[in-house]
Order: C-alpha cells, then structure tokens, then sequence
C-alpha cells in the first residue's frame, strides 16, 4: 500500500540501524514523532519471511519496557517499519562521553529486567541484548530495541539451538550450542552492565573468533575494584552465573538488593544532557541527513540493448523482419489478435497435464520412453537442490553506489562501534538517497568493478581485520577514518581505488627491501576475509539479510579456515576448528539448505 | 490477596470456558463489549495459565485434558475463532496459545503416530472452526493470531484437505474429511481460493501473512497438493500468473515467483511442471519478468525461465518463442545480471541455457507429443 507513506513526513536521518536506514518522521495523522526504519528489499536476498518474522515478533510486543511497534508497509521495494521514537539515543552513545556511575547503571538494569521479564513471560528471547540494543526517550524512560535476532519459542518450555548474538555478550551455552532459553538474556544483561560501567565489555579488545573459545572456557567475568559496591558486584556475578540453571530468571533478579534500591528513571536524564554537552563541547555541527525521495531507485542496465522479446508469433521464425517490429514489445493487442499459432499455445495450459507415458504410446514418431525426472538436465535438477542457498549470493553492482547494495561503511560501523563516526570529514556524501550524479560517470568499466572487487575483497576487510585487533582507541579511531576514506572513494571511484591499489603494489614490489620484508604473496584463501567479517559482524541472520554479504561457509576445506583467521591462535587450531564447525552448522541451520 | 489467588486457581477449567462463552457472545453487543472484553481478558489469560504453566510450575496434564473436553463440549474454539478480532491486544496473544496448545494436546499414553484428537475432531465433526480461522485473514486484528493457529494446525494433512476442498459459503456447514473429492475440480470460490484475495488486496502485514500460510498449504504435504494441482490446474495457474505473479506489490511479486519456481521443481510435482512449462503463455510471462526493472524480481523470474529452456522436450509454442527471441536471448543473457561474479550456479545455468538456446533447430520440430501440442492433429493418432 503504497500511499501509507504519504501519512508520514520524513525528517532528517537517525543513523544507520542495525540494519536499513533509520529516519525521524511525523505521523501526519496526529502529529507524532516517529522512527521510521526503511529496510531495502531489493538489496536482501534473504528470505524476505525472516524479516516478516521480525516483525511479528515485535508486533506482538505490547510493554513501556520494549520499543513499540506501530505500523509496516511497502513503498515500492522498501519496507517501512515505524516504531516509536526515542529520542535519548542508544546506551551505546550515551557512554561515548564515558562510562555510567553504578546508580545509572541500576536503573537501566531494572528497567532491562522488566522487559526482558515481559519477554520471557511471552514466550520471547531477545538474544542480542547489550548497550547499543537499548535505546532511551528524552524523558529517561529505558526500551528494548532491535528484534533482529529474537525468536519466538512454541512452548514455554522450549529451547534453542541457533547459534545468534554477539560474540562479547553470548552466554556460554549459546556457543555451546547446548540448548538454551530465556537465561541466556539474563547473561547478556550482565555482560552489558560491565560495559555500561567499563565503557566495553570483557575481552573487548580479543579477537571475536578468541572471544568464543574463552567465554565458554574462562570463569565467569567478574566486576573488581574497591570503588564498586558490594551489591553490584553481587548483581554481575548472579546474572554471570555459568550454568544457565543456577543463573536466576529476570523476576528473581528483579528482588535483588541492587535492583531494589535504584532510582528513577528520570535521573538517566543527566546521561542524555551529558551527551548533548558533550557533542556540543566537540564544536561539531551536526552533520544531519535529510531524506530525499528517491526518484530513480533503479536505472535499466544502459549497456543491455533495449530490443523486447518478440512474441508476436505470427510467422514462422525464419522470415524478413522488418527493421520497426524488430522492436517491438509485446502488447495486450496481440493476445487478442485470433492467431492461430497463438490460440494453439493457449490451449496448452487448459488441458490437464498428461502422464508422461502417452509419449511412449504415441505412433506418430518415436518418443523417449522413459520421462522421469532423472531425465532432466543435471544442472537444472542440481539448481533445485542448490537452489535454496540462494541467500548466500553476492549482491548485485549496480546499486553499488546508493546503499542498496553491500554497504561496507555499515559494516565497518558495526565493528567499530565505539569509534565515533561523525568524526570523519570525508563522511559527507553518503546517502542512499542522494542523486547519483557525485558518482563518476563510468563506473561499470572494467577497472572500476576491479576495484570495486579489491575494495570488498580486500581492502575493507583489510581494515576490518587490522582494527578488530586493535585495541587502542587513537588507533582504531584512525583506522576507522582511513577505512571510511576507502569507502567513500569505492562510492564515488572506484577506478582510482583499482588503480591506487594497483600501483601501491607495483610499488610495493618494486622496492627490493619493501619485497623482501613483505611476507611472501600467497593468495589469500577466498574464505577468510569472509569469515573475520562474520565474526565482527553480530547480527549473523540479520547481517546476511541487511547486507547480502554473507559469510559463506566453506564446508570443503573448514580446518584451514580458522587458524588462519585470527592471528596468535595457532595453538589453539583444532579448537577453533571446532568452534567453526559448530558456528558454520549453525548458520546452516538457520538457513538450510548451504 | 491469598484469598483471591486460591479461588482463582481452583476453578475448574470448565467454569472458565462456560463463563468464556457467554463474555463472547456479550461482546457482540457494543454496549457491553467494554466489560465483557475485560472480564474476557481475563478467563483467557487463566485458560493460558492452565495450558502452559509457568516457568516454575508445569502444567497439570489433567487440567488441561479437562480443559480441551470443556472447550470441545461448548464448542469454544468456533466462538473463538469467530470473535478473535473483537478481543483485546493481550486476550488475541492468549487465545492464539491456548489454541495451538488444545490443537497440540495429546492425552496420557495416546499413540504418537495418530493424529492429535482435537485435530481428529475438527476434520471429522467441526471443520467449520478450521474455514472460520482462515476468514480471520478478513480483519487486520485477527489476522496474525488466526495465521499462527492455522500454521500449527496445518502441520496435519487432514487440515489442509479441509482448506484446499471447502466450497462452502459463510454460515454453510463445511466440508467434513469423509466427503473431500480429489478429482473434483474446484470451483475456484472455496476458502483456499479467497487467498489470492487477501494476499493481493490486505495490507502488507496481513498479505504478508497470508502468503505465509498460501505457501505452507502449498509445500508441506507434496502428495495432496499434487493431485490438487493436476485437477484444478488451469484455475489454480491461472489465478497464481494473474494476481500474484502481476501484483503490483513487490514483495507479493517476489515472493510468488520464487514459490512458483519452487512448486515446479519440486519432484512430486513433475507432471504438473512439465505441463506449466509446455504453455508459450507462461514463458512469455517468465521472459517479461527477466526484463523487469527489478533486480531480484529478474533474479526469481530466471529460476523459472531455466526450466522451460532446459526441458528437453520444449513444446512447439515454446520452441518456436525461444527460436523468435534467440538472437536477442543470446545478447541479452550473458549480461544478464553479470555482476553475480561470485554465484557459480547462477554462472553455470546461465552458460548453460546459452547452449540450449544456441542449439535450438532454425524451425520449431514437433517432438511427437501428441498429448498437448496440437490436440486436434494428432487426436486420431492417440485414439
């Protein structure tokens, strides 16, 4: 329903989301401000059903405690998901200023635990609880957000077995694959606690990939120092309790004494006031997007001659053409037009198939006898068993360079979560939305789709992988920048970037001693970068959907993968193996069928 | 507050679902809907309670074998069925539980094999409740709670022979297992027909759901859809090309194609494939989608198209189309969706359907197949 759009007038952009591009919005019916989350279809080969899903999740959500859902609706091939608007931002962003004293963090805790107690009671699990999922109104109030991951169980007894979440906050048995339940949360709430109070959670600065052999292997984090209260330190080691039995549920926690005695929610107000002064003290003026109707939200291939199919099928094939019909479309008219040839091809669907066998009884010419389908063409009968993995394709080039594609400026966001973005001057520019005429002209040449490939295959992941194992703020910050630097000019030239990163290794190779340093220039197993970005990157089925850049388990040669992947983790090979085995099962899982 | 709370639990499942009753035929009249949806809100959220315990205390299985033989005595589940767009929020979540739980529930020591009794009985004595949740899909309130009923209930063959062969109208009596005619045709106006409706004119939350259901009746139980597809197979593609694969929805669209292609190449459905791909009218349609200006709508669309170039045994209609087109099939498909570099099997197929195509004779040849290509040729011959 295309005109449910035109109830709402679209403001300036609130960030990338987890996925999709968050707008701020006015119902224009009675004037209320809303979030409205566009979802690009087009750019999902997913199963448009598991975002249906999502959505039925939260449309069932009713409670002060979990961001409301109001309404969805298509405009053309974008979904518009509107959600109430909160207008305090992420906890993610309001620790950029810095951490959260422990009164804070005892608010938002409670206010946690009775959504998540909503939740659980309704049969739900949220499975990516942690700072940046929690999301606070101008007036203080606490909301959890992003459904991308939830399920939604039959049996309140039941478990599951999908391996989702976030490395850092992933309780035990969920990298166990052991089965879990609504416990699982309850760990992740206290992981977020530790980050709320430390500005990140534990490990933060291991390599994801570590992260998921060290949860499971190391006692439970625990908050140390004499400047935290007993109580809190208390809270953390209740909700980080390793067995998911004796870990309490979220109405147990919520009887706590540290949960008890916390204030209300109102005081989180100085966390929002803290952010403003704090954007405000950085001078910067804020670098606000507006949204822009899209006109041309898809441009035909120029390179694709335009001659239509030819179905007037009047003639006999092998006749003169003349040169006018030879573009011509196929029109209502000629299915009218009482053709016989046509009428004979109408007819066809009106008949009730025939068994395959009248072939064989026919007498007019010989026929193959035996039709069954093993009959089929071998590569048309495997697309059929293949077929299902549709999912894991690369996304389409055209749309490169307006978002409807792979946008590795949001995957490289979510990695460096931390980082502030906004920071980056060559930022600008970017929006989907934006008319395409910043873009080079030609940007379907050879080299650019080179350097568009070196740009997703190597480049970004290069920066990727280097930040993710960076652990120094200044560092990733600019890590960060220069690998937005590479992204903008992927959007707006990719040929240069062909032939930057062509040079640079002309030069590189050039240099005797610059030769001999390098490490030897063995070919990078296709599969690796593929792997560390599934690994930074949380949202393992909302990832694939929201960026159709999948990390394509490679079930032929897995054992070579992991060790690999993280540096330092030799030793630990045949575990990590393990744990890639078990990670990639769970994706196919998920998505059967790879 | 003990007081209250051991009342409230002693009742007897049965009070509850007399008491539920009479609220739902109260809530039909506006001026009492406001209490009585309260006082609703209330039983149901109880009759959850009963079902599905609480983390810390299971169900009672004897209670909740009381409670399905109340709700089958009264006959609960119609009056809920009917009246589920008229509940609150909260009471529509509960009745969708307690629902799927009365379809799921198998007393003690019942045969796993066997169909659950609460399923038995709907398909034998009250299939009127499985037609009425499907109707659900008329209102956007009842719509999702119907469609996770109808989902779990679908999970059962029986039920969905009841959806593909009911014909009856509104306050009719359905049609009971014992009188389901496979090789009937359908009229085309029963209850599986009215989803075209409602995937193609709802709004997207309930489209989207209805589609969900369209596709589990469609997929789950290969051999009742099979024959059903054979029978009724020029309306049922009929209507599949016109509104679903036409719609001017996008996702509808989309996801109808790749349905489409999924019911083709499905092994149960040979013949019904064989007979989809014979028909120039379909390829036309196929064609036309690989020229939308839609990426993955081009992307389903070439799933299906492979199907009718690499059959071996292509129709004269289709032959003679393709043979029209191949010059243009044959510059157009290499750079069809070309920056799929990575997608081997899509690389492949295409490669592949470029020497199908290469290879077709300069004239259309008639394989022999009298069966379909000119039935009125070839009648004597088959005779």
């Amino acid at each position: 329903m295309d005109d449910m759009a035109s109830h709402y007038q679209v403001m300036e952009e609130l960030g990338s989301g987890s996925f999709g591009v968050v707008y701020k919005a006015i119902d224009k019916t009675d004037g209320e401000i809303v979030a409205i989350k566009h979802i690009d279809l087009e750019s999902s080969e997913d199963d448009i059903q598991e975002i249906q899903q999502e959505i039925s999740v939260l449309a069932t959500c009713a409670s002060p405690y979990v961001t409301q859902y109001k309404a969805s609706f298509l405009k053309g091939h974008k979904l518009w998901i509107v959600m109430e608007y909160l207008g305090g931002g992420s906890c993610l962003d309001l620790l950029k200023p810095g951490c959260f004293n422990e009164a804070h963090v005892a608010i938002v805790c409670r206010e946690l635990l009775l959504g998540l107690d909503y939740l659980h009671s309704e049969g739900k699990i949220h499975r990516d609880v942690k700072a940046a999922n929690v999301l606070l109104s101008q007036s203080g109030k606490v909301k959890l957000a992003d459904f991308g991951v939830a399920a939604q169980l039959v049996n309140i007894k039941s478990q599951r077995n999908t391996f989702v979440g976030t490395p850092f906050w992933m309780a035990p048995e969920v990298i166990q694959q052991a089965g879990y339940d609504f416990k699982a949360d309850i760990w992740s709430l206290g992981i977020t606690a530790i980050e709320m109070i430390n500005g990140e959670p534990p490990h933060a600065s291991t390599h994801p990939m570590k992260v998921l052999f060290l949860i499971p292997k190391n006692p439970a984090p625990r908050l140390e120092g004499n400047e935290y209260s007993n109580t809190f330190k208390d809270f953390i080691a209740q909700c980080l309790t390793k067995d998911p039995d004796l870990r309490p549920s979220a109405k147990e926690l919520l009887r706590h004494k540290f949960i008890r005695n916390a204030g209300k929610p109102e005081s989180l107000q100085e966390l929002i006031h803290r952010k403003q002064d704090w954007d405000g003290g950085r001078g910067e003026a804020k670098d606000v997007k507006y949204y822009a109707e899209s006109l041309n939200t898809m441009t035909r291939p120029d390179d694709l001659d335009d001659d239509d199919w030819v179905f007037d099928t009047v003639k006999a094939p092998p006749m003169w053409k003349p040169k006018g019909t030879d573009w011509m479309t196929f029109d209502e008219e000629d299915e009218n037009m009482p053709d016989p040839a046509q009428m004979l091809e109408d007819m066809h669907i009106s008949q009730p198939p025939a068994p395959p066998k009248h072939q064989a009884n026919s007498t007019v010419r010989r026929a193959p006898t035996d039709r069954t389908p093993t009959d089929r063409s071998p590569s048309v009968r495997r697309a059929n068993t293949k077929r299902r993995s549709s999912g894991i394709k690369q996304p389409l080039g055209l749309d490169l360079s307006y978002g409807n594609s792979p946008s590795t400026v949001r995957q490289f966001r979510r990695v460096s979560d931390k980082v502030p973005n906004d920071l980056s001057p060559t930022k600008q520019g970017f929006d989907e939305n934006q008319s395409p005429k910043t873009v080079s002209t030609d940007t379907s040449s050879k080299e650019a789709q080179i350097g568009r490939r070196a740009y997703t295959k190597a480049v970004g992941l290069s920066c990727q992988e280097v930040l993710s194992t960076t652990g120094d703020g200044d560092k990733r910050e600019a890590i960060s920048r220069l690998a937005e630097a590479w992204s903008d000019l992927e959007m707006v030239d990719p040929e240069g970037l062909y032939h930057i990163v062509r040079i640079m290794n002309e030069k590189l190779q050039a240099d005797s001693r610059l030769s001999t340093l390098l490490p030897s220039t063995q070919p990078d197993s296709p599969s690796r970068p593929r792997l560390v970005l599934a690994q930074n990157n949380p949202h393992l089925k909302s990832h694939r959907r929201r960026q159709s850049y999948v990390p394509e388990p490679q079930p032929q040669s897995p054992p070579s993968v992991p060790a690999q992947a993280a540096p330092g983790m030799e030793h630990t090979k045949q575990l990590s193996d393990v744990l890639y085995q078990r990670w990639s099962e769970g994706l196919r899982n998920r998505w059967g069928g790879i | 507050m003990a007081f209250f709370f051991n009342r409230g639990r002693s009742r007897q499942p049965a009070d509850i679902v007399r008491s539920t009753k009479e609220l739902l035929l109260r809530i039909h009249d506006s001026q009492n809907a406001p209490k009585a949806e309260e006082e609703l809100a209330k039983q149901l959220s109880q009759m959850k309670l009963i079902v599905q315990g609480t983390p810390e205390v299971p169900p009672s299985v004897d209670q909740v074998h009381a409670l399905v033989q109340a709700t089958l005595q009264e006959d609960l589940l119609f009056d809920l069925s009917q009246s589920i767009h008229l509940l609150p929020f909260e009471a529509r979540k509960d009745t969708q539980t307690v629902f799927s739980h009365i379809l799921r529930f198998r007393p003690h020591a019942y045969a796993a094999e066997k169909d659950p009794p609460v399923i038995s009985y709907l398909v034998h004595h009250r299939p009127e409740i499985i037609v009425e949740l499907c109707r659900g899909y008329m209102q956007s309130q009842s719509a999702m709670p119907c469609g996770v009923i109808l989902r779990e209930a679908l999970k059962f063959d029986v039920i969905t022979a009841i959806v593909l062969y009911d014909q009856s109208s509104e306050g009719e009596s359905a049609i009971r297992l014992s009188e389901v005619k496979p090789n009937h045709p359908q009229r085309g106006d029963g209850v599986f027909w009215r989803f075209f409706d409602w995937i193609d004119k709802s709004n997207f939350e309930v489209s989207a759901d209805a589609f969900t259901t369209f596709r589990e009746i469609l997929t789950r139980h290969k051999s009742l859809v099979t024959s059903y597809l054979a029978t009724n197979f020029e309306l049922f593609f009929g209507r599949f090309n016109n509104i679903l694969v036409h719609s001017d929805s996008y996702v509808t669209k989309r996801q109808s194609i790749k349905l489409l292609g999924e019911i083709l190449l499905d092994r149960a459905n040979y013949n019904v494939m064989m007979a989809y791909v014979e028909s120039g009218d379909n390829l036309k349609l196929c064609m036309k989608l690989l020229r939308d200006d839609r990426k993955m709508v081009q992307y389903e669309g070439f799933h299906v198209f492979k199907v009718f170039v690499a059959n071996p045994t292509k129709s004269v209609a289709v032959q003679r189309i393709l043979i029209n087109n191949r010059d243009r099939l044959l510059r157009f498909l290499p750079k069809f969706l070309e920056d799929r570099t990575d997608d081997d099997q899509f690389t492949d197929e295409k490669s592949f359907l470029v020497r199908q195509i290469e290879l077709l004779p300069k004239e259309p040849v008639d394989r022999a197949r009298p069966t379909r290509d000119s039935p009125s040729a070839h009648t004597a011959a088959v005779a």
